[in-house]
């Protein structure tokens, strides 16, 4: 079967595996991480059709023909797939950036969703997209900086 | 699939030979033509200057310190590469390094390429231990000497190249500028056109004096962000290899329990298995698979018997942690005498076990060749490299060369100290002639872990009539910390009565005309060891709630009460004076607020540093928030202020989240609270607003990893009880 994966056709062998570990295990895209296995922590997250989706609740094949965004298929790059841009909510992070990173996953692509559907959202918005998705490192604070200002960096461009 | 993600080792690959030069230089023999390495050895810290001198007193500790080479740097005509001695795990260490060597090399850190240094390059294993917030205090004059080394020697070479004077040049931004003229020369030019060996500096330059640092104490971005924001970072997980395996092995069902047997059962025929691998003796039985979950299912199809363990639950666990009897580790005046006039306060309490609750679980990539002697090499998310070299050559012989390469950690606070599923991962590629990669589930990495010890502290007090205290008897008891992970015989440990990590905040830091402190240590049956601070928040909540005890039965703030008991003119007396006026400044100390809310403030000392905090709650609805946190710190010299800013934060919502939540749950021997589910942490609706003010300074940098969490739940539970709620005397904090 084929998966539909930041913008490209990927034939996949194993469909009624988790998500998560054909990202990971199968195409070798380990940008999205795997944290508690029951859908808790948000380290898993992608982007299934525009939303973000726990990646280790959901097989492959339930997946279907819904497009998939993981971390890697964020930023805008060249026909080399060389990084042209960071996308706005990973410029942000980087300017504000977390602690250990392993948790990224959720709050950007969380971020990336809430900016597309609210372009000027404000603190509580901002919490609220973020909740479900933990950081160990408890860099909470800076995350509501870093989408504020992801937020700033989309609306100049 | 290539396996450049796996980061193979570059064509430097052969341990480097040194050549000592004057002074205290090292200069790398053999390096590729036109290159330079240059390295310095330093005396390598074994641990936390407390406690080493602890152990000295006793006889105990090392007595021989090595020396290595800490670091080193890679000219070639493409730049400068920095052999990052620290690894990361989140604490910003690879970019506060940069900024250090940068400052003498006259680059700014972002021209600097920044990689793990590894065994594979040469680098000594111990040399990488990463612990104990110590790595920017003990590099801070070894790397800038090392740089300015460097730079010295780019500086004499350029100076023949271009026919002038050494005083002629000034470095700056990478390359050298000739005074009064507009030319220059970069430092990979310098490289390029240089031949025969490098003239080294008559002698060691002069370091930059801190008031003109252009680097040091800027806040500089993160060298590793753009690639963790890309999702290219490498962790421990993500390690990978062509042709690689999946492995999961048997793990006990109960803490102490032995394998007694084992047989494939059902696990050999199942979907994906490429091998069941069994070894009673070492009591490994395992699997092979294509894919990660069919290697985990396949485990669950194994056959195999273990041995009873403990049945122990948490309620057992705490009992045997209870202060008493014990070693005398402080005697200062009389407390017999001080307790036995005046106004007595008397007060216990408890923290619980915890989890390091890291949100990368353990991972290991392991290549093996299975002939006997044959290479491991291992890819693995440690803070101590040396500890995974001696556990494979534990497990797989001590003839077998072993190469570490140390990937990044998602998260750790402690836990990847020890990090085993090395082992785990070489014998199954080992068994099997192919790379395996083992990855635990969450339910496994919380359940197979070690963890913060339980504590239980007994404080008795006495009130003079001018209502200073009189003395105070502290009875402390705790499960070990270090001596469950590494160290001496249970004979010898008994003696001495004590665990180090369990001194960390054990002291009460004010000036008392009498202190008495009688300390316990437990080996537990259930696996404890180093988290976050090892004993300074269990420690500093049961020191820190009491004084305020103490304060109030003197009818005193507790603001005062502290600055009152920390005598002036002593050091750590006047720094702890500063962060605690700063933090409660901060925080509006002493203006008034709503029924229903009050303020609390606790501080603490640890690795050099100092921090108080001020926590705000509200108790309305009888529900306990945390509305806001002040903190002050005095870690001295700041490298890099947003980066040890997030520290501090970070370390705080740690703090909060064991104040407000965490208590590892144990029955029948094993862990219950296997997931996030039942073992909550922290979220984002629960964190307050969290603001840091540093208030150090000078030229020397201490500690910043640790030391902020120490006071966290102190300072909530005194707001508690300044909102006109109990008293509370443990861990989490429930109304």
């Amino acid at each position: 079967m084929q998966l539909l994966i930041n913008g490209r056709h990927h034939e996949i062998e194993h469909g009624d595996e988790p998500l998560v570990w054909v990202l990971r295990d199968e195409l070798g895209l380990t940008g999205t991480h795997y944290g508690c296995g029951i859908g808790m922590c948000g380290c898993c997250t992608v982007l299934l059709a525009g939303r973000p989706a726990r990646s280790c609740q959901i097989t492959a094949a339930e997946v279907g023909e819904r497009p998939v965004v993981t971390l890697e298929g964020l930023a805008e790059r060249d026909a080399d797939g060389a990084v042209v841009a960071l996308h706005p909510v990973q410029q942000a992070f980087v300017e504000n950036p977390l602690q250990c990173g392993w948790c990224l996953p959720g709050h950007v692509l969380s971020a990336v969703a809430l900016l597309a559907r609210d372009p000027a959202p404000d603190e509580a918005a901002i919490a609220e997209a973020a909740q479900p998705n933990l950081c160990r490192c408890g860099g909470y604070n800076t995350i509501k900086a870093a989408v504020a200002r992801a937020a700033e960096l989309a609306r100049d461009r | 699939m290539s396996d450049a993600s796996a980061d193979p080792p570059a064509p430097l690959g052969r341990p480097r030979r040194w050549r000592v030069a004057r002074r205290r230089l090292l200069i790398g023999a053999g390096a590729t033509f036109g290159s330079l390495l240059v390295g310095v050895p330093v005396a390598l810290e074994y641990g936390r200057p407390s406690l080493v001198q602890w152990m000295l007193e006793r006889g105990t500790g090392p007595t021989e310190i090595p020396e290595s080479s800490l670091v080193w740097f890679e000219l070639t005509r493409d730049g400068i590469t920095l052999h990052v001695p620290k690894i990361e795990m989140g604490q910003g260490i690879h970019t506060a390094l940069a900024q250090l060597a940068a400052e003498e090399l006259r680059v700014r850190p972002e021209q600097l390429r920044v990689v793990q240094a590894d065994t594979a390059r040469g680098f000594p294993a111990a040399t990488l231990f990463t612990f104990g917030s110590t790595s920017v205090a003990s590099l801070y004059t070894p790397i800038r000497e090392a740089a300015a080394a460097v730079r010295s020697m780019l500086e004499l070479a350029a100076a023949g190249q271009l026919g002038v004077q050494v005083q002629q040049l000034t470095a700056a931004d990478g390359g050298f500028q000739v005074s009064g003229t507009d030319r220059r020369l970069a430092y990979r030019d310098v490289i390029a056109a240089h031949h025969g060996p490098w003239q080294e500096p008559a002698e060691q330059p002069v370091l930059r004096p801190a008031g003109e640092f252009t680097s040091i104490g800027r806040s500089v971005p993160r060298v590793d962000f753009r690639a963790k924001v890309l999702g290219e970072a490498v962790y421990g997980y993500d390690a990978r290899l062509p042709d690689m395996g999946y492995g999961a092995f048997a793990v006990p069902p109960r803490f102490g329990a032995q394998l007694e047997s084992a047989e494939a059962g059902d696990a050999a025929g199942m979907p994906g298995v490429r091998q069941v691998v069994i070894d009673v003796e070492a009591g490994f039985a395992g699997v092979v698979a294509d894919t990660r979950t069919r290697a985990w299912a396949a485990v669950r199809a194994l056959k195999v018997s273990w041995s009873e363990g403990t049945r122990v639950d948490t309620a057992a666990l705490e009992q045997q942690v209870t202060a008493g009897d014990g070693v005398v580790l402080r005697r200062e005046g009389s407390t017999r005498a001080a307790l036995s006039q005046g106004r007595i306060v008397e007060a216990e309490y408890r923290t619980p076990m915890a989890a390091h609750a890291h949100l990368e679980p353990l991972a290991a990539l392991a290549r093996v060749e299975p002939r006997p002697g044959g290479k491991v090499e291992v890819w693995v998310p440690t803070q101590s490299p040396e500890s995974v070299i001696e556990d494979l050559h534990a497990a797989l012989g001590e003839d077998r060369p072993v190469v570490v390469h140390v990937t990044q950690l998602g998260g750790s606070f402690g836990r990847k100290g020890g990090q085993h599923l090395a082992v785990e991962a070489a014998r199954l590629s080992a068994a099997t002639g192919r790379p395996v990669h083992v990855g635990w589930t969450r339910d496994t990495d919380l359940r197979q872990a070690f963890y913060r010890p339980p504590t239980h502290t007994s404080m008795r007090g006495s009130i003079g009539p001018d209502g200073m205290i009189r003395g105070v008897e502290q009875h402390s008891a705790a499960g070990d910390i270090i001596w469950a992970v590494a160290g001496l015989p249970e004979p010898v440990r008994s003696l001495l009565g004590f665990d180090p990590g369990g001194l960390l905040g054990l002291f009460l830091p004010y000036d008392l005309p009498a202190y008495r402190l009688v300390n316990r240590r437990e080996q537990l049956p259930v696996p404890t060891g180093p988290w976050r601070g090892l004993g300074l928040m269990p420690n500093t909540f049961a020191l820190e709630s009491f004084f305020d005890e103490l304060a109030e039965a003197a009818g005193s703030d507790p603001l005062t009460y502290r600055l009152a008991h920390l005598r002036k003119g002593g050091a750590q007396g006047e720094r702890l004076r500063t962060v605690l006026r700063t933090a409660a400044q901060m925080a509006g100390w002493g203006e008034p607020l709503p029924p229903g809310r009050g303020r609390g403030i606790a501080c603490s000392g640890d690795v050099g540093t100092v921090v108080a905090v001020v926590a705000e709650v509200d108790l309305s609805g009888g529900r306990l928030r945390v509305t806001g946190v002040d903190a002050a710190v005095d870690c001295g010299l700041v490298v890099n202020p947003a980066g040890a800013k997030l520290q501090a934060q970070g370390a705080i919502v740690m703090g909060l989240s064991s104040a407000l939540r965490e208590s590892l749950q144990i029955r029948d021997g094993q862990v219950v609270s296997d997931n996030f589910d039942s073992y909550p942490i922290l979220g984002m609706a629960d964190t307050p607003p969290v603001r840091v003010t540093f208030t150090g300074g000078g030229d020397v940098p201490h500690g910043m990893g640790e030391p902020v969490v120490g006071p966290v739940p102190a300072a909530v539970a005194n707001a508690v009880h300044a909102a006109g709620g109990p008293r509370l005397r443990s861990l989490p904090l429930r109304l």
